[in-house]
C-alpha cells in the first residue's frame, strides 16, 4: 500500500523531461504517412487509432484520474459528433463553431453525470449504471428522432468534404495534433495543484478530504474535461468522416475498446493510452479477416489483463519516468 | 386497458425472474455479473440443441438449465475466487469488468458456432379466457413458472436454515462467518442457483418469442436495470419491480412509441439510483 504522502511528496521531473516522451510519441506517429500515406486503407485505419488514443485518453482523465467509470464515452462522441455535424448542416454554422459548441454540449452532458454521481456518492458501480443507462437511451434516442438523426441509415455531414479534413493525409495530421495537445494538458495537469489532489484523492479519498482537497470539485472537473475531450475527438471524426451512424458511437464499438485500450496501456499513465490504442488497432487490423474471434480476443485480453495485471500490462514497473501511482483497480484496506 | 395491463403482468412477471439471480449474486459477493444474460442464453442453445438432436423438451430444458448452473459454478469456483479476496470498492470493480470479460467469451464463442441458433418452445392449446381476455396457453405457463419460483424462493429464503444462511451472508458477510456461516460454501450454492434462474428465463420467454443467440446483452441490460430498481440484494424487490416495469414497459409500448419504452426503462433505473440508490426493497448497504 503507497502511502498518499509518499506519492505526493515526491520531488517534481524538471519541464523538458516530464514532455519529452509527449514530444518523442508526436514525432514517431508524425513520420506513419511517410509509409502508409499512399494507401486509403491504411490510412482509415490508422486515423481510426488516432481517433481512439484521443477517446482513451479524456477516458482517463475522468476513470485513471479520479476513479468514475463513466461507461458512455462512445455516447459523449456521438454527442460531439451529431450536434458538430447537425449544427454545421442543418443550421449553416460555421464547422469551426460547430465543433466547439458540440464540445461544450459534451461537456456540460459529462459534467452534470459526473455532478450527479459525485454529489449522490454513487461509487464506482452506480456511476457505471447510470453512465450506462445514459449510453443506451442516447443509442435509443439516435435511432428513434430518425428526422434529426438519419435513424439507423445514419447522417452524411457535408461540411467539412471541401476543406483540409476532406483529403487522405491531413485528418490524420489534425487529430495527431488534437491527440498531443491532450497529452500535453493531461502532462500539465499532472504537474499542476489539479494533479497533486487527482493523486490525492484517488490514493485516499478520506484522507484528501481531511487535508482540504474538495474532492467533488475535483470529480466533476475531470468529468468535464475529459467529457470536453472525447466530444471534440468525435465532432471532429464527423468532419473527417463526413458520415456518422448509430453503430460509430455503439457501446459495444467504443466504450469496450477503450476500456480494453486503457486497461493493455496502463490506467492512470500518461502515455498508456497511445500504446493501448497502437496495440489494439494493430491487432484488429490483424484480426480483421477472422472477425468472428474478435469478441472472444476481446473478452479474454479483459479477464488476462484484470485478472493478471491490475494495474496495466505495459506500463506498470514503477520509476523510470513514470511515477509510482495506485491504480483504482489496487485492493483498497478491509473494511 | 386490461389486455395491456395483463400483458403488463406476464412480461413483468420474466423481469423479474430475469432480475433475480442478478440481485442474488450481487448482494451475496458484490459481483455485478454483466454475463447474466449471456449464460441464459447459454443454457437456451444448449436446450435447442439438445432438441436439434432429437431429445424431447422436458430433457432438452432440463439439459440447458444444468448447463447453465454448471457454468456459472465453475466461475465461482475459478474466476471468481481472486475478486472475493478483495474488499470494497476494488472487488466490486473487479468483479464488473471479469464479468464483462466472460460475457464477451460466451457470446464470441455462441456466436461464432452457432450463428443461426434459437430456442423456441410451441406451447399447444388455445386461448385460455382471463378476465375477458383472451390469453395464450405460452404465455400462462411461462406466467405460472415464474411465480412459482418466485415463492418458492421468497419460502426457501424465509423459512429454511439454508436460506437464511444466504440472507445473513447478504447482510453481513464477516458477521456470518463469526456465526459459522461459510461465505464461499453459500456462493458455490447461489451461483449456480442464478446460473439455472438465468436460463430458465430463457426457456419461459422462448414459450412466446424465440431466444436468439445474441439476445444476451439486452437480457442482461434488462436483468440489471429489474435488480436496481428492486433493490440490489433483495428477491422481492426485484420481482416488485420486475412487474411494475413490465406494466410500465407495456403501457408505454403500447400509447407512446416503441423507442421512447427503452428510455422510459433505462430512466427508471437512473431516477432510482440517484433518489434511492437502495432501491424500493433494499436491503440498504450502500
Amino acid at each position: 500500500m503507497t502511502h498518499p504522502v509518499a506519492t505526493v511528496g515526491r520531488a517534481m521531473t524538471s519541464a523538458p523531461r516530464a514532455y519529452a516522451p509527449i514530444v518523442l510519441v508526436g514525432v514517431l506517429a508524425a513520420l506513419l504517412p511517410l509509409r502508409y500515406g499512399d494507401s486509403r486503407t491504411m490510412m482509415g485505419v490508422i486515423i481510426g487509432g488516432v481517433l481512439f488514443a484521443a477517446y482513451v485518453i479524456g477516458f482517463n482523465v475522468i476513470f485513471g484520474s479520479t476513479g468514475q467509470l463513466f461507461l458512455c464515452v462512445g455516447a459523449l462522441a456521438g454527442l460531439g459528433g451529431y450536434a458538430s455535424g447537425i449544427l454545421s448542416d442543418r443550421h449553416g454554422l460555421p464547422m469551426v463553431l460547430a465543433i466547439v459548441l458540440a464540445s461544450l454540449v459534451a461537456a456540460v452532458v459529462g459534467g452534470l453525470l459526473s455532478w450527479i454521481a459525485v454529489s449522490r456518492s454513487l461509487g464506482v458501480i452506480f456511476t457505471g449504471i447510470v453512465t450506462l443507462a445514459f449510453s443506451l437511451a442516447f443509442q435509443n434516442l439516435l435511432l428513434g428522432r430518425r428526422d434529426l438523426t438519419g435513424g439507423e441509415t445514419g447522417l452524411v455531414v457535408d461540411a467539412g468534404s471541401e476543406s483540409l479534413l476532406g483529403e487522405q493525409v491531413a485528418p490524420y495530421y489534425a487529430f495527431l495534433v488534437l491527440v498531443v495537445a491532450y497529452l500535453v494538458v493531461h502532462r500539465a495537469l499532472q504537474r499542476s495543484r489539479v494533479g497533486w489532489a487527482f493523486r490525492a484523492l484517488r490514493d485516499d479519498e478520506v484522507a484528501a478530504e481531511l487535508t482540504g482537497i474538495d474532492v467533488k470539485r475535483y470529480r466533476v472537473l475531470a468529468g468535464t474535461l475529459g467529457s470536453a475531450m472525447i466530444g471534440l475527438a468525435g465532432a471532429l471524426y464527423a468532419h473527417s468522416e463526413g458520415f456518422v451512424s448509430p453503430s460509430t458511437f455503439a457501446f459495444g464499438e467504443v466504450d469496450v475498446r477503450v476500456l480494453v485500450m486503457l486497461a493493455f496501456g496502463g490506467i492512470g499513465s500518461l502515455l498508456g493510452p497511445v500504446i493501448g490504442a497502437a496495440a489494439f488497432t494493430a491487432l484488429d487490423e490483424w484480426l480483421v479477416s477472422f472477425n468472428e474471434y474478435r469478441l472472444i480476443t476481446y473478452g479474454a485480453v479483459i479477464l488476462v489483463v484484470f485478472l493478471g495485471f491490475p494495474r496495466g500490462v505495459v506500463l506498470r514497473s514503477p520509476g523510470g519516468w513514470r511515477r509510482r501511482r495506485a491504480s483504482p483497480l489496487r485492493g483498497a484496506p478491509p473494511s | 386497458m386490461t389486455a395491456v395491463a395483463l400483458d403488463g403482468i406476464v412480461l413483468g412477471l420474466q423481469f423479474g425472474l430475469l432480475g433475480v439471480g442478478l440481485t442474488l449474486v450481487y448482494g451475496l459477493g458484490g459481483v455485478l455479473n454483466l454475463a447474466h444474460g449471456q449464460l441464459a442464453v447459454l443454457g437456451a442453445i444448449v436446450a435447442a440443441l439438445r432438441m436439434d438432436a432429437g431429445a424431447s423438451a422436458v430433457v432438452a430444458v432440463l439439459t440447458g438449465l444444468a448447463a447453465a448452473g454448471t457454468a456459472a459454478l465453475l466461475l465461482d469456483l475459478t474466476l471468481l475466487r481472486p475478486v472475493y479476496r478483495r474488499r470494497g470498492e476494488a472487488r466490486v470493480l473487479l468483479g464488473l469488468l471479469l464479468m464483462l470479460g466472460v460475457a464477451f467469451v460466451i457470446d464470441g464463442v455462441l456466436v461464432w458456432r452457432y450463428p443461426i441458433e434459437a430456442l423456441s418452445l410451441r406451447i399447444g392449446g388455445d386461448p385460455v379466457d382471463v378476465l375477458g381476455v383472451g390469453m395464450r396457453t405460452g404465455s400462462l405457463l411461462a406466467s405460472a413458472i415464474a411465480v412459482g419460483t418466485g415463492v418458492a424462493l421468497v419460502v426457501f429464503f424465509r423459512f429454511t436454515t439454508l436460506g437464511k444462511a444466504v440472507r445473513s451472508v447478504i447482510q453481513d458477510e464477516e458477521g456470518a462467518q463469526l456465526c459459522g456461516v461459510s461465505p464461499a460454501t453459500v456462493r458455490a450454492l447461489v451461483l449456480p442457483l442464478s446460473g439455472v434462474l438465468a436460463a430458465l428465463v430463457a426457456v419461459t420467454r422462448s414459450m412466446t418469442s424465440p431466444v436468439t443467440v445474441n439476445a444476451g446483452i439486452d437480457l442482461t441490460t434488462l436483468a440489471l436495470i429489474v435488480a436496481v430498481v428492486g433493490g440490489l440484494g433483495s428477491v422481492s424487490g426485484a420481482f416488485l419491480a420486475g412487474v411494475l416495469l413490465g406494466i410500465v414497459n407495456t403501457v408505454s409500448a403500447h400509447y407512446i412509441g416503441s423507442y421512447v419504452t427503452t428510455i422510459v426503462l433505462l430512466g427508471a433505473a437512473a431516477v432510482t439510483i440517484v433518489l434511492r440508490p437502495s432501491g424500493l426493497l433494499g436491503v440498504g448497504r450502500e
